[in-house]
């Protein structure tokens, strides 16, 4: 019983909620995506990029939120990339999405020894990380208050932004039109809804998300760039895309698992156990949640939804 | 089947023969991933033109170094003809780098834990290799065949674990005392023959010439290469047609990962006679895009495997002599597999009267 109350205690659930933060923001900006319609594999690739030019812009700034910004920029711009091949010229999207994430992974190595003369990682006192807040209320709270609130701010934004996100879905007309471009393309077109375009801004607001995943990765999280840091976490997001059908509470609670195992694993290293074995953990989780979960969804990801058939029979009428 | 591409009605009877208009996309794509790869070198601070030299010296200059390209060449070919086998039955295996690891250390294990005659050995070791990669895919293969889930998620998180997994395997197990993260040996009963003095390019070139090969002549010369083509291009289709999609699903899958296993055995049997940690990296994943890049044409592979393997072999030479990165070629490939993508805007019309081909550029 020791050993189980050292393993799990309040620091646990600390750790629990940095390390979901990344792939829950990842995956937020995959509902959008998902719920477009897009099978987006190339979130690893925007997060990765996110993470390095959140770091170069942190140095270029000097200021933590100049780097954020940067890295935003930089994955909305393969976001882009990505939609304007995927959408406009209507290429394979599992093709573009791999070949974006080969692109992430080889331009962060390459710029990394032309900049910085090394190979694999950019550590530097240089490098401005995001401040750690303090909420006196939450502090005041106890043990648990206290490591719950002094979390660095992209913590607190990633389940503020999962209410946000839900609001933008299923709240907002932006949303029902990427619903509809998503579920029922043909539907969408005739009422004069641009498919293209809603695919578009579902691309880009994915590539917002991902980017401010990579910021946390390398700005919050710790301090540094190593290469393919995202290490799977872009894909994991994808896994709990696909058993969620992009729905954000879902994903909510897809991605707490995740950010559980990730912690437990962390944690279980320190028990001596290998870590190569330990770091399998989150990866088998996801895996065995994709399977467990998929097995009644057959391929059929998407569902109807009674908001997409209302404004369909409306714009029969 | 085809379809002239130009917008305009053409009157001549003539039309461009797919393998021909395949063949001059690819040339676009590799123009533009040039000057992409150019502009990139520019940003770094060198000098495109010596950096690409340097690059063809690395991979052409000598015998030795077009020894070095074929060596490197040897497992994206078998890997790539894995890839090719899902792709071509309308699946994506993006898990060849696991089932080539898994497969890699498979063969060593048998290399160095047991003792055969020369021969029967290396046989036992490739069988171990097969095993291996088809095992490694097998949870996958049946989810996907069975319920659907999507097998590029699961293939993918499974390279992770399938690395992590022979890490453990090489450090924590079989770590050969005073090594560096590397297994004991393979007995040589085990080494595939070296082709060359010079060079460590082995016989393995020859079983991935072989199963490409043989890949094609089973598409095009089987009913069950017909059946399989048939479902690649369209998997409902198929299903009417009443082909056993389902059971289909699952075996070529099997043989895909079974085949990428294949490709770790004769890296770690031809090349380091031992498993070593990182042994092959990203090997796996230059299989896939050879094959993407091929269109899912075994003998297509062949080409596109071999021009990657010179990109490999001339980076090595490139990151000595250079500023440059050998990184820089990842970003190349990429950029040729972007451009062949996208190339569907001169093709859309042909699309249309194949079906739905799920990977199809």
């Amino acid at each position: 019983m020791e050993v189980l109350e050292t393993i799990f205690n309040v620091s646990l659930i600390a750790a629990m909620l940095r390390t979901t933060t990344p792939i829950l923001l990842v995956a937020l900006g995959g509902t959008f995506t998902t719920k477009a319609g897009i099978f987006n594999i190339g979130l690893e690739g925007q997060m990765l990029l996110g993470a390095f030019f959140a770091v170069l812009g942190s140095l270029w700034t000097q200021s933590a939120w100049g780097g954020v910004a940067i890295g935003v920029l930089a994955a909305m711009c393969v976001a882009l990339t990505f939609s304007i091949f995927v959408v406009t010229l209507r290429a394979n999207e599992v093709v573009v999405g791999l070949a974006l994430n080969i692109l992430a992974g080889g331009l962060t190595i390459t710029l990394t020894k032309a900049i910085f003369g090394t190979r694999g990682s950019i550590v530097s006192g240089d490098i401005v990380g995001l401040p750690r807040l303090h909420i006196p209320v939450i502090e005041d709270l106890g043990s648990l208050g206290k490591a719950l609130g002094s979390f660095t701010p992209l913590i607190y934004l990633a389940f503020i932004l999962v209410f946000v996100v839900w609001v933008i879905i299923y709240r907002t007309k932006l949303g029902l039109y990427i619903r509809v471009a998503g579920e029922k393309p043909a539907a969408a077109e005739a009422l004069g809804i641009p498919t293209g375009l809603m695919q578009h801004i579902a691309s880009l607001l994915c590539g917002l998300f991902a980017g401010l995943a990579g910021a946390h990765l390398s700005l919050g999280y710790i301090t540094m760039f190593a290469e393919n840091m995202s290490s799977g976490r872009g894909f994991m997001a994808v896994a709990v895309l696909i058993f969620s059908a992009g729905d954000p509470v879902k994903v909510l609670f897809g991605c707490l698992l995740f950010g559980f195992a990730d912690a437990l694993s962390l944690r279980l290293q320190t028990f001596g156990l290998s870590s190569y074995l330990v770091l399998t953990v989150p990866y088998l989780v996801t895996l065995g949640a994709l399977f467990l979960l998929t097995y009644r969804q057959r391929p059929k990801i998407f569902r109807e939804t009674a908001e997409s058939l209302q404004l369909i029979r409306r714009g029969k009428a | 089947m085809s379809v002239d591409t130009t917008p305009t009605p053409v009157r001549s009877s003539w039309r461009m023969p797919n393998w021909l208009e395949s063949i001059l996309g690819q040339l676009i794509a590799l123009g533009i991933a040039i000057i992409g790869g150019a502009i990139l070198i520019i940003l770094v601070g060198e000098d495109p033109i010596l950096v690409f030299t340097t690059l063809l010296r690395g991979a052409f200059g000598n015998s030795e170094r077009i020894a070095g390209s074929l060596l490197q060449a040897t497992p994206i070919i078998i890997a790539g003809v894995a890839a090719c086998i899902a792709l071509r039955g309308g699946l994506f295996n993006i898990g060849v780098e696991g089932q080539l690891y898994m497969g890699g250390f498979a063969a060593a294990f048998v290399g160095f834990q047991f003792a055969l005659p020369a021969g029967l050995h290396m046989l036992v070791a490739l069988a171990a290799a097969v095993v291996a990669g088809g095992l490694w895919i097998l949870i996958p293969a049946f989810f996907r065949a069975r319920f659907g889930t999507n097998e590029v998620v699961s293939t993918i998180l499974s390279n992770y674990v399938a690395i992590l997994l022979t890490s453990y395997l090489t450090i924590d197990v079989f770590k050969r005392p005073g090594g560096w993260s590397e297994t004991d040996p393979v007995a040589t009963t085990a080494y595939l023959p070296q082709l060359f003095e010079f060079s460590r390019l082995n016989f393995g070139l020859f079983i991935g010439l072989a199963l490409a090969v043989g890949f094609h002549l089973f598409l095009t010369r089987t009913s069950a290469g017909y059946g399989m083509n048939t479902m690649g291009a369209n998997m409902k289709f198929a299903e009417y047609g009443g082909i056993a999609v389902k059971r289909n699903i699952l075996i070529i899958l099997l043989c895909s990962g079974a085949v990428g296993g294949l490709a770790g055995g004769v890296e770690t049997l031809g090349v380091h006679h031992r498993f070593m940690e990182g042994f092959a990296p990203g090997f796996g994943f230059d299989g896939v895009i050879a094959a993407l890049l091929a269109n899912g044409s075994p003998i297509g592979v062949i080409f596109t495997a071999l021009f990657f393997g010179a990109l490999r072999a001339g980076s090595l030479l490139m990151e000595v002599e250079t500023n440059a990165s050998r990184e820089v070629i990842t970003v190349f490939q990429a950029i040729i597999i972007l451009c062949v993508s996208a190339q569907i805007l001169l093709r859309r019309r042909r699309d249309s009267s194949q079906g739905e081909r799920r990977w199809k550029f």
